[in-house]
């Protein structure tokens, strides 16, 4: 139900009555897309005959093709293409070894398709690995031409697949269906290429990741989909490794181009416990690079105080600082001994009240006092404010109020309990 | 306890009518080149029409029989739906499948005249990654919050709920858990409105709220709230209608839709609608769609707006069918 596909984002409202010609066309076009429909169902009906050879597979494939540059939000006829491609495609190496399936591709055979199995009668149970078996070094020469020969035409077809998706994810790039569909065909490579052929492919789809998000920097679907192909050039599947390194220097390079990009600035407080781990970080390093990472924060906060995505990182780096062991083992710095966490809270709030001096009508300067105050009366032993702080809590309070009014309700509530835990009377 | 609306302007109002009309004429589309491209969605179509029009106060708008008749119609042999006879049965359209027959009060012409709600509830099960505990949407894979929220969604009205693995879903969900105190589509994935209102959803299904950060998420949630009143999905983003329903009902959930301006929000909404031919669109003056147009309705039956039945925040349908169901 939150399929937003086929509604009208960001399309400006226009009169609705249409020409005559208007709505000839419109006939016209329905006309032929239901030609086009109606012979691919047709064939479809019976999925016995449909994907019965290859000549049947070929026809619904070239259908689908027409179809889904028409409409690539069409699910069923992507399925059917699979299905078709499944006949399609050679059974390799790999697919001969019976090791071909990932969940997706097998739980589809049961329903539409015949096995994988050798087309070549004879053939089955033979694989590049098991060579030695053979006697006869000619047959070994035949089969390894016959390999080569398989593995071009996979390679070439599940290449043309991802061509075939690149015009019409330029023209929907938030269609769910054409990222689901290159995913398929990706792991379709993990299953029938060898290591390097399909790591080079996945390689390939990195670059068009990248590529996306410099068209649309907060495209949510494409940093999901760098993730998952991150994720799997990093498998043993593809005989990869660690990309942690390159992904975290990817945010870097988000950040300077754009500081308001909040999805580098989430991509980044994910990979950090996994990069200081993998740099095998000392203590010392670890409190380096979280003041690294503090200086770059205040930087940019100097430029761009109202910017909720800083915020968002600034908060995420001061939990650092007041989640405390033993629940803390993903954070930056775990083992900093307190005194030092509330040495760094108060230099955080002397940082944040300097923004005061050129910026005294930014809410979200006041909210990040007021969590700073309130963060270190926790760290020391959950003590009251002191006067002082509760005078300081009061104003910054009063301003948020002055500030936003709009988020009124919550201001109360934060009031209230100011009250009830600690003390401040209004 | 009625809300506070006399800061709208007086030509700001709920076109009844108009809505109603247009959800009507939804069907009549056939010779619009878009009625054709967007089959794939007919089902979810439904019930995003059924609920608006059930929400106006007009359930019989569409013809009853007619409704239950079309969407027996898109049920395959293994039990689930597809968006329209002749499509694949997909996790999105037989939630709506479900939804639809519920509020129509029509599980026992499921029973009688289709494959039965506990073969549903299997294709529906099957769906599940017993590994992860996560969803995919149908036999090809794909998985998202989404889809684990339908799943729960479709169950729990089937009262088939004890099919899946639920402990393992809520873990999983957990790992969408993100510092904000949002929720991605994902682990690792970034916090978005539409997820967190999926996985919030979810979560209260499976009664274990325990788990969220409701000030964190809170904090987060009213945030979405930008000037001109309306919602975004995510910091620093545009607004649009389609989040008064994903923040607001997330805010419902948690005890927090005082957190942002109800009237604001109220006017924002109305400003979306065609006052002349219906529908609701993502902001003021674009093109409008039955889907912006039942999540606009919702958002304003949520924020207690006159003249709507109330909604029911974490099923998206009418309180009065989810009493039915459930008892209560």
């Amino acid at each position: 139900m939150a399929n937003q596909g086929g509604s009208q984002h960001g399309i400006a409202r226009t009169s609705r009555v249409r020409t005559e010609a208007q709505r000839q066309r419109d006939l016209e076009r329905i006309a032929s897309y239901r030609v086009l429909e109606d012979d691919l169902r047709a064939r479809v009906k019976n999925p016995r005959t449909a994907y019965a050879d290859r000549a049947s597979a070929q026809h619904v494939f070239d259908l689908t093709t027409r179809l889904l540059r028409l409409n690539p939000e069409y699910y069923t006829v992507w399925n059917i293409r699979r299905r078709a491609l499944l006949v399609l495609l050679p059974a390799g190496p790999k697919a001969r070894r019976g090791d071909c399936c990932d969940r997706s591709s097998c739980s589809c055979l049961g329903e539409t398709q015949p096995s994988h199995g050798c087309p070549k009668a004879g053939r089955s149970g033979t694989t590049a690995d098991d060579a030695g078996d053979h006697t006869s070094e000619e047959n070994d020469e035949e089969k390894k031409q016959d390999d080569e020969e398989t593995e071009k035409q996979t390679r070439t077809m599940l290449q043309t697949e991802l061509e075939f998706t690149i015009p019409l994810l330029i023209e929907s790039p938030k269609c769910y269906w054409i990222w689901s569909y290159r995913l398929w065909i990706l792991r379709q490579s993990i299953s029938r290429l060898p290591v390097p052929v399909a790591r080079g492919i996945w390689q390939a789809e990195l670059a068009l990741a990248s590529k996306m998000l410099t068209k649309d920097r907060r495209n949510f679907h494409a940093w999901g989909y760098r993730r998952h192909v991150v994720a799997q050039l990093e498998s043993d599947a593809l005989g990869g490794g660690s990309m942690v390194e390159a992904e975290f220097q990817y945010t870097e390079d988000k950040i300077r181009a754009d500081l308001s990009n909040f999805s580098a600035w989430h991509s980044r407080s994910k990979l950090i416990p996994r990069l200081l781990e993998e740099r095998g970080a000392d203590e010392k390093a670890r409190r380096e690079f979280f003041e690294a990472e503090l200086d770059k924060i205040h930087n940019a906060l100097n430029v761009g105080p109202e910017d909720q995505s800083l915020w968002y990182y600034h908060q995420y780096l001061m939990l650092n600082l007041t989640t405390l062991p033993p629940n803390n083992e993903h954070t930056i710095t775990p083992t900093l001994p307190i005194e030092d966490r509330i040495a760094f809270l108060r230099n955080e709030l002397a940082e944040i009240r300097d923004l005061l001096e050129d910026y005294d009508n930014v809410k979200l300067i006041y909210e990040a006092l007021i969590d700073l105050t309130l963060d270190l009366c926790r760290l020391e032993g959950k003590r009251k404010p002191d006067e002082e702080e509760k005078e300081n809590l009061r104003e910054w309070l009063g301003k948020m109020k002055e500030l936003d009014p709009m988020r009124m309700g919550r201001w109360r509530d934060f009031e209230e309990g100011l009250r009830r835990e600690w003390g401040v009377e209004a | 306890m009625s809300e506070d609306f006399s800061d709208i302007p007086e030509e700001l109002y709920l076109a009844t009518e108009a809505h109603v009309k247009y959800i009507q004429s939804l069907d009549t589309r056939k010779d619009e080149y878009d009625y054709w491209l967007t089959e794939h969605l007919r089902l979810n179509g439904l019930y995003w029409g059924l609920t608006a029009l059930h929400l106006l106060g007009h359930p019989d708008a569409l013809p009853r029989a007619d409704a239950i008749d079309f969407v027996l119609s898109c049920q395959h042999e293994n039990g689930g739906f597809g968006a329209a006879p002749g499509h694949d049965a997909h996790m999105l359209s037989t939630v709506s499948a479900v939804q639809i027959l519920a509020m129509l009060d029509a599980f026992d012409e499921l029973e009688k005249r289709g494959k039965g709600k506990e073969q549903v509830g299997k294709y529906i099960a099957s769906l599940q990654n017993r590994q992860t505990g996560t969803f995919a949407g149908d036999e090809w894979g794909e998985e998202d919050t989404r889809f684990l929220y339908g799943a729960f969604n479709a169950l729990s009205l089937l009262g088939l709920l004890h099919l899946v693995d639920v402990d393992k879903a809520v873990e999983h969900i957990a790992a969408c858990a993100n510092f904000d105190g949002g929720y991605g589509v994902s682990p690792g994935a970034e916090s978005h409105a539409g997820q967190i209102f999926t996985c919030v959803a979810a979560l209260t299904i499976a009664g274990r709220q325990d788990l969220i950060d409701k000030e964190r998420l809170g904090r987060w949630l009213s945030e979405r709230q930008i000037a001109g009143g309306g919602l975004n999905g995510r910091p620093e983003k545009k607004e649009d209608v389609c989040y008064s329903w994903w923040v607001l009902s997330s805010l419902e959930m948690i005890g927090k839709t005082h957190w942002i301006n109800k009237s604001q929000l109220a006017a924002f909404i109305l400003r979306c609608q065609d006052m002349e031919k219906g529908g609701i669109s993502d902001r003021p003056g674009n093109m409008v769609d039955v889907w912006h147009t039942v999540f606009g309705i919702a958002g304003l039956s949520l924020l207690k707006y006159p003249g709507l039945q109330p909604v029911n925040e974490v099923y998206c349908m009418p309180k009065s069918t989810i009493s039915r169901i459930f008892g209560r």
